[in-house]
């Protein structure tokens, strides 16, 4: 691979980080994971003047337990936040989409956060982080603020997180005992999801009692079908039962149509995988 | 890859003011989001665009000019060519503008299209249609803006 | 019928054990040569500028700023080289009357295809190469491009002005004209079915691993060429006659070369402007591709509309069959373009005794990437026809797909069988690879499960597909080139060198790249001489050691190079004789050789006799030979196949298709192969392995997809979508043998065949479980989307091209033409917001 020429700078802490990015201003882009960054140079569909890589700050790195929370730093790669014990007993869902990732090779490289920042709305974090209500941790001149989930995605690639800003954390509440399944539909196995759903139940003597979904690639950003959620409540947790819930999934969704697939079609198996989705999370 | 994009809209001022407005290429040609118009006279202008998309940044720098223009008819249309810095390819748009009387005000029809090749093209997922779509989403609107604002 | 056949089966022999390869350490572990390794004193580094439009006029290139970049020492234009690089070369012309363009290595004042190199920047690093070429300035004043096959074929718009036409050449082979068999026209007059039938065959990308890369030595007496190729041998006659150089001053070496799959069976633009390159600057040059630019601008394959009639009697006994082709050439012609869709005319008929044939191929030019040989190289493409045709002649009948084609096919015992075409299939047997194949697969169990779900409406349906192939390969026999105006002969060169430690050198003009020929050719030397399998050493690829030979691709290696081969070896133990004779004090007529040793017939077991080693350092001593003898065991062959070879199999395919979402889901896939005899059944099984994957891939996965200007959007493969070992199987393989009787070995090719029969068992499969919903064919790749709009609408989903896609984002009717944010004041889009539910 070779990039146009950039300069290179690796912080040691956040507030080096920040320093960085409000002297650079737009020529400057972070570099956590490279996973999203590195293919555009390598294509040359960006020259940024300067590449701050953010992977040697010691404070953004680890999975910790955070009151109700599990707290993601901006470090974390894919692998790191699979391999975590919190994760797997707390939120099941993010644990089986991030099985789902590319491959491993990308798995040990790619950062949650970084995918979060990167908010390629086919990417599979998106989803269950939207559906799973989390907060993003984001520092900037001013300090750190949070933003929910619901108000981070902005647009195509277009987040919250301001020039001068970095997301340097993730909190998601835990869903202990929730069952969860992330449906992603691919052609070949390493490939972007073609429609992803992402679901969450809480079910109660067979009875849906709380059920929380999110779509990957069904519009420009990251989307959370609270419509569904909503009339899964309640429901028994059967393929019957369900399917009336989850089969208008698609309404009011601005899916894109590419070689894989036209916009009515993704609507159309959203809800085909939104049903089945569901019906694995709670545990049928 | 070619996208084309229709839009109508209505403005309270009259089809002369409004045509006024509409033709001069300062306004339109800065109405294309992320660019700066460098130079314009009444029939031609040149500018950059700089797109600005999560990972993706390219600079086209390029012209535009009236291909067809009757201000009787209150009908024009605009092209700018724009070439990719970089080796990236060229971007192509061609607005075609037409008013009408309706009522107090003006009936505005737009009709923009865009053609981009080259390394954009090759990203893939069909991403760019995506951006080009948005761009000319943008562009209409912000036209639609200087008249109605 | 051969010496293979009747020799007993002892461990000691080496043809037929599964060796592993002795190439492999090397190559796994990247302790090798691989072209982009090469770092020679003083290398310069080169970047192409490449066209991003599909068709223009150049009518400016500014060079300045490129020229003034850090590190740069030459750029040069189409106009620098146009009086110095000739014209890529095309080998086959199918007709005399063939229209081609010349075909620049450099652009001169027009590009044809989004890609097309119009400079190429000289630097001293690669790094700065790429920037600078990024600074070359080019004005195109666009042209109108002819993008569509078919549009194309109409002159709709042309490819090339200059030439009036698109249509390059049409080929016609027809059976009543060639006295091979009866008139098409009337067996379909007089048909009880006619079975009419239009296939498209998608366009596709070979994407070998290793990208190509080139240098170029200048400094010595011979221009040295390394360049990542199958054919380092025609490479360099076709430099030689390009360039206007003399032969005997280049030399060309294909060192490790990471695959090809007919992909680098070409004389590329590249490899012709490296050598400009570094005899313009008198330095050594190196070119090394990206993927991107692999995948845009290094040939593609298949490309095809097919158009296909079989006339049939009532009782399903097939009568004749008519076939008519659009072959898109792309832009240019390359090696053998033209050839290709060619190499399938005698392969349409297949293993079925059609009396009446007719073929037809028109090959068209378009803007495009050109299109040239991939794995098969028009094989697959009648394969996947016929077989297709066959289910569909089934199905018409309301029988068995498996029962028709029995009905139709040779049977063992009329072989060896003239087809339709006037080749001579030698050897196979059909019925019994069926069998095998049906045994291993569960045909009748998985019917009945089939006609189970069928019933029951289930939501996964099951469809088997079945394809029972036969290809020719070995190319090829030299006269039979020559009646098809093909350039070359199809000959085969080696060498065995008897080294004075008893060593063995074998010198191939077959180019591996990764076929494993070190290892089966050790394997067979070693059972001719009789040495130690580790004793052998096969030397190839570079023109300096193998200085004769046409190279690796149609399955030719084995069977034509392994013969050439065999061949020498014999020549060695002849010229070894008179000495082992005069050594043993024995009449020559009286000497047998086994096992690498001279011995004398009836003179007991417990005799010495004497060992090739033996006679070899004496050779090399030369004190004391037999009067008049040349003090040399070494031989030379050259080796002219009188016939092709006749691989076949029996594939059976299980696909489960969701109805709900139109995913296919392989559940098995079995093979029985009949590739006659085998050296080296682990490579056999490799290479069947990668043939299914890659025959699969066409069926379910790749598609070459331009959009509506001309750009290449699967330009990567995020939406090239190559499967990897996670989207496959476990296959069952098998194997029955007829040995091959056109070579000592028996031997069958096998590098294509699982490639050329796999893809329409797959989409027999397919369509097999959703014939139900009224559907007849599905456009390859069968995408989700389009199996899923096939059975909404029966046919009518099924056909949509996927180019449609590429531009589909502003389809009729589709929600998601509306601006993003406020529709305005008093505005209205032409389609109504929907809204978000987020």
């Amino acid at each position: 691979m070779i990039p146009p020429e950039f300069d290179y700078a690796a912080p040691g802490t956040v507030s080096e980080a920040l320093a960085l990015l409000a002297e650079h201003g737009d020529e400057a882009k972070v570099l956590a994971g490279g996973q999203s960054l590195l293919p555009v140079l390598r294509m040359r569909l960006n020259a940024p003047g300067i590449v701050i890589d953010i992977s040697r700050i010691e404070e953004i790195k680890g999975i910790t337990e955070s009151g109700d929370a599990v707290r993601i730093g901006a470090g974390a790669t894919y692998q790191d936040v699979l391999d975590s014990a919190l994760v797997s007993e707390h939120l099941g869902l993010l644990h089986k989409a991030l099985t789902e990732v590319a491959d491993a090779q990308i798995r040990h490289r790619g950062t949650v956060c970084g995918a979060l920042v990167h908010a390629d709305p086919a990417g599979d974090v998106g989803a269950p982080v939207l559906a799973l209500d989390a907060r993003m941790v984001i520092q900037g001149p001013d300090g750190e603020r949070t933003v929910d989930a619901s108000d981070f995605f902005v647009d195509l690639f277009e987040t919250a997180v301001g020039e001068d800003e970095l997301l340097t954390a993730v909190e998601i509440p835990k869903h202990t005992g929730w069952g969860a399944h992330y449906e992603k539909f691919v052609r070949v196995s390493h490939q972007w999801a073609i429609i992803g759903i992402a679901a969450a139940v809480r079910v109660e003597g067979g009875t849906i009692a709380e059920a929380k979904v999110g779509l990957t690639n069904m519009g420009s950003t990251p989307l959370r079908a609270t419509s569904v959620e909503q009339a899964l409540v309640g429901k028994e947790a059967t393929e019957d039962a369900v399917a009336e819930a989850c089969a208008q999934v698609g309404e009011g969704t601005d899916p894109p149509s590419d070689l894989n697939g036209q916009a009515d079609y993704r609507k159309h198996v959203a809800g085909v995988l939104t049903r089945r989705a569901v019906v694995a999370a709670a545990g049928g | 890859m070619a996208m084309e994009l229709h839009h109508t809209f209505t403005v309270a001022a009259t089809p002369e003011d409004t045509w006024a407005l509409l033709t001069d290429l300062e306004q339109v040609g800065g109405c294309f989001p992320g660019a700066t118009v460098t130079s314009a006279t009444d029939e031609e202008f040149t500018g950059n665009v700089k797109v600005k998309l999560g990972p993706i940044g390219v600079t086209y720098q390029g012209e535009g000019r009236f291909v067809e223009r009757d201000d009787e008819a209150h009908r024009a249309v605009i092209e700018g060519l724009g070439k990719g810095l970089r080796g990236l390819g060229n971007a192509s748009a061609k607005v075609t503008l037409q008013l009408k009387p309706e009522g107090e005000g003006t009936k505005a029809d737009v009709t923009t299209s865009m053609n981009i090749t080259g390394k954009p093209a090759q990203f893939g997922r069909g991403v760019m249609q995506t951006v080009s779509d948005k761009l000319l989403g943008q562009f209409v609107e912000c036209i639609e803006g200087k008249l109605t604002g | 019928m051969t010496a293979v056949d009747d020799r007993p089966a002892e461990a000691t022999h080496e043809v037929g054990r599964d060796r592993r390869r002795k190439e492999d350490q090397r190559l796994i572990t990247g302790r090798t040569r691989w072209t982009d390794n090469m770092q020679l004193q003083g290398m310069l580094h080169l970047a192409m500028v490449r066209s991003p439009v599909a068709h223009a006029r150049i009518t400016g290139i500014d060079t300045t700023a490129a020229r003034e970049s850090t590190g740069v020492i030459a750029v040069l234009t189409g106009q620098d080289v146009k009086d110095l690089q000739g014209s890529l070369p095309c080998a086959w012309p199918i007709t005399e009357d063939q229209k081609a363009p010349p075909h620049p290595a450099i652009a001169v004042d027009r590009v044809a295809f989004s890609g097309e190199v119009v400079a190429v920047v000289a630097a001293r690093t690669a790094a700065a190469a790429r920037d600078a070429a990024e600074l070359v300035d080019v004005d195109y004043e666009d042209l109108p491009a002819v993008l569509e096959l078919k549009a194309a074929a109409a002159d709709e718009a042309l490819a090339h002005p200059d030439l009036g036409t698109n249509r390059s050449a049409t080929w016609i082979f027809d059976s009543a004209e060639a006295g091979t068999g009866g008139s098409v026209d009337e067996a379909i007059r007089d048909a009880d079915v006619v079975v009419e039938r239009e296939f498209r065959q998608q366009r596709l990308i070979p994407a070998f691993m290793e990208p190509r890369s080139t240098v170029v030595d200048p400094t010595g007496e011979q221009f040295v060429m390394w360049s990542a190729t199958q054919v380092p041998h025609i490479l360099r006659l076709m430099l030689a006659m390009t360039l206007g150089v003399d032969e005997s001053k280049v030399r060309v070496v294909a060192p490790d070369v990471g695959g090809g799959f007919g992909g680098k069976l070409q004389v590329t633009p590249e490899e012709i402007i490296t050598f400009l390159v570094a005899r313009h600057t008198g330095r050594p040059c190196k070119w090394t591709e990206t993927r991107s630019e692999s995948l845009l601008s290094a040939h593609h394959g298949r490309d095809q509309w097919q158009k296909l009639t079989l006339a049939a009697k009532q009782d399903g006994t097939v009568t004749g069959l008519k076939v008519e082709l659009l072959a898109d050439m792309g832009a240019y012609l390359g090696l053998v373009t033209p050839g290709v869709p060619i190499l399938g005319a005698f392969m349409f008929n297949s293993i079925y005794k059609f009396p009446a044939y007719h073929f037809a191929c028109t090959n068209v030019f378009t803007n495009k990437t050109w299109t040239d040989a991939y794995r098969g190289a028009g094989r697959p493409e009648a394969t996947f026809a016929i077989e297709r045709m066959m289910d569909e002649l089934a199905v018409e009948l309301g029988r068995d797909p498996m029962e028709v084609r029995e009905q139709n096919w040779i049977t063992h015992e009329e072989f060896p069988f003239t087809t339709v075409c006037g080749l001579e299939y030698d050897s196979g047997n059909y019925e019994a690879a069926t069998e095998r194949a049906k045994e291993l697969f569960g045909y009748a169990e998985l019917r009945a499960e089939q006609q189970r779900r069928r019933e029951s409406g289930d939501r996964v349906q099951l469809g088997l597909g079945i394809s029972t192939f036969t290809e020719m390969c070995g190319l090829a026999p030299s006269r039979v080139l020559g009646s098809l105006n093909y350039g070359a002969g199809g000959w085969e060169h080696a060498s065995v060198r008897m080294l004075p430690t008893g060593k063995v050198e074998v010198i191939t003009g077959s180019s591996a790249h990764g076929q494993g020929h070190e290892t089966a050719w050790s394997q067979i030397v070693a059972d001719q001489l009789g040495v130690p399998f580790e004793d052998v050493e096969v030397l190839h690829g570079d023109t300096q050691i193998s200085h004769k030979g046409l190279d690796t691709y149609g399955s030719r290696s084995l069977v034509v190079g392994g013969q050439a081969v065999i061949n020498a070896a014999k020549k060695v133990i002849e010229k070894a004789k008179p000495l082992a004779a005069y050594q043993l004090e024995a009449n020559v007529d009286d000497l047998e050789f086994t096992d690498g040793k001279f011995t004398v017939k009836g003179a007991g077991a417990d005799q010495e006799g004497v060992g090739l080693a033996g006679l070899a350092l004496a050779v090399f001593a030369a004190h004391d030979l037999p009067d008049g003898m040349e003090p040399s065991l070494d031989a030379d062959a050259t080796f002219d196949p009188v016939n092709f070879s006749f691989p076949h199999g029996t594939h059976l395919c299980a696909m489960e298709v969701d109805t709900e979402t139109g995913a296919s889901r392989m559940r098995s896939y079995v093979c029985v192969d009949d590739i006659g005899n085998v050296v080296n059944p682990l490579i056999v099984e490799g290479q069947v392995h990668g043939g299914l994957v890659q025959g699969i891939a066409q069926a379910l996965w790749e598609e070459a997809v331009y959009d509506d200007q001309g750009t290449l959007v699967s330009g990567s493969f995020v939406d090239y979508t190559l499967p990897t070992t996670a989207d496959t199987i476990s296959f069952v393989t098998d194997r029955t043998t007829s040995p091959s009787t056109s070579n000592d070995l028996g031997v069958k090719g096998v590098g294509e065949a699982g490639c050329i029969a796999s893809t329409p068992a797959v989409v027999n499969a397919v369509l097999d479980a959703i014939r139900q919903y009224g559907v007849d064919d599905i456009l390859m790749p069968c995408t989700p989307e389009r199996v899923w709009r096939a059975i909404q609408h029966g046919q009518a989903g099924a056909s949509r091209p996927t180019a449609e896609d590429a531009a589909g984002h502003f389809a009729e009717g589709e929600p998601n033409q509306d601006p993003p944010g406020p529709a305005g004041v008093t505005g209205a889009t032409t389609t109504t917001q929907e809204g978000g539910q987020a």
